[in-house]
């Protein structure tokens, strides 16, 4: 079952694989950030002509 | 020694010179600390960075550390642990950043000439917020070897001087190149959008300036402008982790609070947004050769606003300031900041931009402009 700490969870899990440990606090800004930006990335993704290389 | 109220210097020599520079607080400078205005990086270099170097070659007294937004990353100057610069204009403004120590030293004159940095407008929003000229150079042409990097593929090391032909020399002596152009100005792009997104009095004194710069301008439109904003961060924010990693994983706290969102946010961005942005800024350069590749200048407000107060920043400062300086953080293209009018009592300035390597061209372009005008020669009371 999902959990409203969820997000938060994996965004923990992912900052400790990388040796990083932030508190909730930070985690909190993250996920609202991530919430802006995230959609936009989307949009660029899709409209983006496919035979752009990186 | 002159007094700075304005908090512009973090380090301070009582060497005086013909040349006087102050360097921006993230690049090396032999003998005198590094600490990029954090709690982090307190390191005294063994030389000069190479462009710090290539000054002094030239006849430059470095006379000290310029206040710095925490590694450079943010648009104000604010470090919680050094305080915020304070622009000459009204000293409970902020000068903006990251290069606000820069901003405040020339526009006080206790400077001829600083060094900043830009990443994503570091240089230009300081130049137009204290009413000083600034030159972004065109990404690679002045080397960064010796600066504490921000974003790898987006910093430039730039200039905040009176003038467009004093920034012009210091760019000449730190790129070992000579800047005159190719020949005159033919066509120039007004960024209409940008104008119109600005607030009224910001625009219509950069509408005016523009009557004196060459030429008869044209209107056009940025290609993907709705997205350059988000190419921008989807590139500078985990460049910008990479970078402090090290530091993430074992000082975390010590970042101050804003710088520590952002790069916590470029920590965990998916991975594929990193590609993405990289894949986006080619998309945007194709688009943009092809659609402005015959402009030789492209006009817009440098700021859609004037520097704001210290205790009102606007809750959506960054959104409101990134349309202006991303497109040209992302192509790495030269841009001139000029100082070309005055709003309540504070500078306005309009942005050149160029071409890559086109930067005697933008360069040149500033000067004619400030031969027909004398607002860089205001001086804060």
């Amino acid at each position: 079952m999902e959990t409203e700490s969820s997000p938060l969870q994996s965004l923990r899990e992912a900052a400790a694989a990388q040796g990083v440990h932030p508190t909730d606090e930070d985690l909190e800004g993250v996920r609202d950030f991530l919430d802006r930006i995230l959609p936009a990335l989307a949009e660029i993704e899709e409209r983006l002509p496919s035979e752009s290389p990186p | 020694m002159t007094l700075d109220p304005y908090n512009a210097f973090l380090h301070r020599d009582e060497q005086d010179g013909d040349w006087r520079v102050g360097v921006k607080d993230v690049i090396d400078v032999v003998g005198m600390p590094t600490t990029a205005a954090s709690k982090i990086l307190d390191r005294v270099p063994e030389r000069d960075a190479e462009c710090v170097a290539r000054l002094r070659a030239a006849g430059a007294a470095i006379v000290g550390k310029l206040n710095t937004h925490e590694f450079a990353f943010g648009a104000l100057t604010n470090s919680p642990h050094f305080g915020p610069a304070r622009n000459p204009w009204d000293l409970e403004r902020t000068t903006g950043g990251s290069s606000g120590g820069s901003g405040a030293a020339v526009a006080a004159g206790l400077v001829d000439l600083a060094l900043g940095t830009d990443t994503a407008g570091s240089v230009r929003i300081p130049a137009a917020f204290c009413g000083v000229t600034g030159h972004r150079p065109t990404a690679g042409l002045v080397p960064t070897e010796g600066v504490v990097p921000t974003a790898w593929s987006l910093d430039a090391v730039g200039t905040l001087a009176r003038t467009a032909d004093e920034c012009r020399t210091a760019v000449e002596v730190m790129s070992g190149r000579s800047l005159e152009p190719n020949g005159p100005v033919r066509r120039v792009g007004i960024v209409a959008r940008l104008f119109e997104e600005a607030v009224p009095a910001v625009a219509a004194a950069c509408e005016e300036a523009c009557r004196a710069l060459p030429g008869s301008p044209e209107v056009v439109e940025l290609p993907l402008h709705d997205e350059i904003a988000t190419i921008t961060q989807l590139v500078m924010l985990p460049e910008a982790a990479a970078a402090h990693l090290g530091w993430l994983r074992t000082c975390l706290a010590d970042y101050g609070p804003d710088v520590r969102a952002r790069l916590l946010a470029g920590l965990l961005l998916p991975s594929t947004a990193y590609i993405t942005g990289l894949r986006a800024r080619r998309w945007v350069r194709s688009r943009w050769e092809r659609e402005l590749g015959d402009f030789d200048l492209l006009v817009a407000p440098a700021m859609p606003i004037v520097a704001p107060r210290l205790d009102a920043i606007p809750s959506d400062y960054r959104l409101l300031i990134m349309p202006y300086n991303s497109p040209a953080a992302l192509l790495g293209l030269p841009v001139t900041v000029v100082p070309c009018g005055f709003v309540d009592g504070l500078p306005v300035a309009l942005a050149l931009v160029g071409p890559r390597f086109a930067d005697a061209t933008v360069l040149s372009a500033a000067h004619a402009f400030q031969t027909r005008t004398d607002w860089h020669e205001r001086r804060p009371l």
